[in-house]
């Protein structure tokens, strides 16, 4: 695999394709740095501690039955699993998938404004548990 | 988005005003019927990639709406009637009557109406440039 384009990234919502209803998408993988500076030390030192990730999405809302708003408004306060493939298709070791369990901490139903844009939600849910796959 | 079905579409949706002659392409003379209006829906202006994977694009199209020559004084209380946000001859209203054009789009908005002069056969028209905002 070479550069690629960030736009074609798939996303899945539980067991639904949301895909062409997300405008940007992105998986933020981070540690906890614990300090162990020592009496002795003469500069800080650090171990990596827990995974402290999150995903940031957004979406173009859709009230339709089983759609965006559904998806997330009916998760609020609950965990629910997203994936995220960089190029949609067949996951490799080139293309692997990232599975998550999320508590979804958010959800704006509503987002209206004179200016007329069309209807979005900008939201970002901490990670409570990631897989990376290159097989599925 | 298929521009070809959302050009038809709006011009389907603009025929619903009464006596309005509207066209999908640019004409090679004006012929403005007597005491209505002459619509032309213009090209679309694409940005692809509005949402991931090939999901949605946005365009926007302008149409211009043309009534009579500069110094008919009836052709501009006919520009009245056709830039009122509500009402039978309501450009606007006609358009987003159906702001799927018949599902060939996600949504759509009349964002904004602008004063003109069309010049066709060394005769100043008066005119409306309507841009509109699509999704799909």
């Amino acid at each position: 695999m070479a550069i690629f384009m960030g736009n074609k990234v798939a996303v899945v919502a539980g067991t639904t394709t949301i895909t062409s209803f997300v405008s940007t998408v992105s998986l933020n993988r981070e540690v906890e740095a614990v300090t162990i500076t020592a009496m002795n030390d003469t500069i800080q030192n650090m171990i990596g501690g827990v995974e402290i990730s999150n995903v940031t999405l957004e979406l173009f809302n859709d009230f339709a039955a089983g759609s965006v708003n559904s998806i997330f408004e009916d998760a609020i306060g609950t965990k629910l699993n997203l994936k995220f493939i960089p190029v949609s298709g067949t996951v490799s070791a080139t293309n692997p998938s990232y599975t998550m369990s999320c508590l979804i901490t958010n959800w704006t139903p509503i987002n209206g404004s004179t200016g007329g844009e069309a209807a979005t939600a900008s939201v970002t849910f901490p990670v409570t548990a990631l897989t990376k796959s290159t097989s599925a | 988005m298929v521009p070809s079905t959302v050009r038809t579409n709006l011009k389907t949706a603009l025929q619903a005003i009464t006596g309005l002659r509207v066209m999908d392409y640019v004409p090679d003379s004006t012929n403005v019927p007597t005491n209505n209006a002459y619509a032309v829906v213009g090209q679309l202006s694409m940005n692809y990639d509005y949402t991931l994977n090939r999901g949605f694009d946005f365009a926007t199209c302008n149409i211009i709406v043309m009534v009579g020559r500069m110094s008919e004084k009836d052709g501009q209380a006919r520009l009245d009637g056709l830039l009122s946000s509500s009402g039978s001859t309501s450009i606007k209203r006609a358009i987003e009557a159906d702001v799927t054009l018949g599902g060939a789009l996600q949504t759509l908005r009349v964002v904004s109406a602008s004063p003109g002069t069309i010049t066709s056969a060394s005769i100043d028209y008066l005119s409306y440039q309507y841009a509109v905002e699509l999704i799909g």
